[in-house]
């Protein structure tokens, strides 16, 4: 059966709206949203009554966790003061919008979803924080997948959409000062692992203005990644007049880069 | 000359153990560099001689590097350290009592010393931590799957990672890693082979179990203070 999975929607109800339309011409009933309904984006209210009213399981994202808890994201999750500044003051708009009513939904949304043999987080099951970004190394992605007991995990967070598989692995032990010498050393075969992720409806970050999001077939194990055009100019209105950051407009209509994210993909934020 | 580094933990308190450490370093031949990976400190026996010591070394001792460990974290919790949080864990697992013990066990004036420590050292292709890369309560053993080992690793950017926490002492080599990565994105297909170079955890013991470490050629040795070195027995399993 088909499913669709959605991260990043990030306030950002024109795109959610195209995205659950896309999913429904597909005939797909079965949605799991990874998080970060809110966030730079003007219309977070609408968008977490959407999901909401749709009743679609959710994880909490980085931006959900951090407009109910506080700001708890280290410096490194910018790329430079400005980004930050921007972020701060996207933060603040937020959390200063949303109803007492939607602050409780996004403070009570799980850290992660598990089905069968599929985890959904946001980030990665370390935490909502955490970027596993497509190239990163790849012995650390496999760590991050087996060490959650899944065999697929479907993450957000980098609003960059892929699938990557990780197999025919192997690592050899050997223990120096051993004896006896034939329990010294031993291969150890790596298990077969996916991660997908799911990219973002919101605020994309591929280098193009398309949403995207992922349908995966748990019978043929088949994932896709799907682009969804949506009404750009009326997103960017919306952020314009709210008075967030323009910056926050001119990027989604470019489909520039310009993203908040750490470099370091194997960093954990501590605070 | 030899460089060589000898690397302890889990004082606890205990001087004699660290002066009998000291007095088997001197006998020791090469140029040698003491690391204290943690738990200086605990709950069991008063450490403020042994703090004062580490802080104030004698002119015949090694000077000891000295980082933060488990215990030094609890305290430091519960001292008003680290925010509001405090040694709850501690607490729940240990209980009240021993809370109050380590808490007496070490004088205020050393608490500023204790923060200042650092989490870890990096020396040359090494990481010198009490846990792991992830936590300092993090136990690393012979037991620990390979994918977590060379995360720590990857973590620190480090070939060779030195812990403490388990109290164990072992040399645990990972070799010949690969794996085969294809990422597909919007921009096609990618392959990739990975390979991991040489890498290694070593498990450096504690109190009276300290490990010797040869720069030079990458062997260790496993020590009890007080006996003449000898290599451990060690395989596979739960020690």
């Amino acid at each position: 059966m088909n499913q669709a999975v959605i991260s990043c929607l990030h306030a950002n109800l024109p795109a959610v709206e195209a995205v659950l339309k896309d999913i429904e011409l597909q005939g797909i009933t079965n949605i799991t949203c990874l998080g970060d309904l809110v966030g730079y984006g003007p219309q977070p209210n609408e968008v977490i009554e959407l999901i909401r009213d749709k009743e679609i399981p959710t994880c909490q994202g980085c931006w959900d966790e951090d407009v109910v808890d506080g700001l708890d994201a280290c410096d490194c999750s910018y790329p430079s003061q400005l980004a930050e500044k921007r972020g701060h003051f996207a933060h603040q708009w937020t959390t200063d919008k949303l109803t007492t009513e939607n602050k409780d939904y996004l403070a009570n949304l799980p850290y992660s979803i598990r089905k069968d043999k599929c985890l959904f987080v946001h980030g990665s099951p370390n935490s909502q924080h955490e970027y596993l970004l497509p190239d990163m190394d790849a012995f650390a992605a496999l760590e991050r997948v087996e060490n959650a007991r899944a065999e697929i995990l479907f993450c957000g967070h980098t609003h960059q959409p892929y699938i990557r598989e990780l197999a025919d692995g192997s690592i050899a032990v050997k223990i120096k000062n051993a004896v006896p010498k034939d329990t010294q050393e031993k291969e150890i075969q790596l298990p077969m692992r996916r991660i997908v992720n799911a990219g973002s409806v919101g605020e994309p970050r591929h280098g193009g203005t398309k949403a995207t999001y992922v349908v995966y077939n748990d019978v043929t194990n088949e994932v896709k990644i799907r682009e969804v055009e949506y009404d750009i100019e009326l997103t960017c209105k919306a952020i314009i007049d709210a008075g967030l950051p323009p910056i926050f407009a001119w990027r989604l209509k470019n489909g520039f880069e310009f993203a908040e994210q750490a470099e370091d993909a194997s960093h954990v934020c501590e605070r | 000359m030899i460089e060589r580094w000898a690397l302890v933990s889990g004082l606890k308190g205990d001087l004699d153990t660290y002066e009998l450490i000291q007095k088997d370093l001197k006998k020791t031949p090469g140029n040698i560099t003491l690391f204290v990976l943690g738990d200086m400190i605990g709950p069991e026996k008063n450490c403020n001689r042994l703090l004062h010591r580490l802080i104030n070394p004698k002119s015949n001792d090694l000077q000891p590097w000295c980082i933060y460990g488990w215990w030094e974290e609890q305290i430091l919790l519960e001292s008003g350290y680290r925010g509001d949080q405090r040694a709850e864990a501690l607490r729940i697992n240990k209980g009240e009592e021993v809370v109050k013990s380590l808490t007496n066990a070490v004088d205020k004036s050393f608490l500023d010393w204790i923060a200042a420590l650092q989490f870890g050292f990096v020396e040359l292709d090494c990481g010198l931590i009490h846990g792991s890369s992830k936590d300092v309560g993090e136990n690393l053993t012979l037991d620990t799957p390979p994918l977590t080992l060379l995360d720590r690793l990857t973590r620190l950017q480090v070939n060779r990672l030195f812990t403490a926490r388990s109290k164990q002492q072992f040399h645990l080599e990972l070799t010949e890693g690969i794996v085969n990565s294809e990422v597909e994105d919007l921009n096609g297909n990618r392959k990739k082979e990975q390979k991991v170079p040489q890498k290694a955890v070593i498990g450096i013991g504690a109190g009276k179990n300290y490990t010797l470490y040869d720069v030079g050629t990458d062997n260790t040795q496993f020590v009890q203070a007080g006996y003449k070195t000898e290599k451990r027995i060690k395989g596979f399993g739960r020690l």
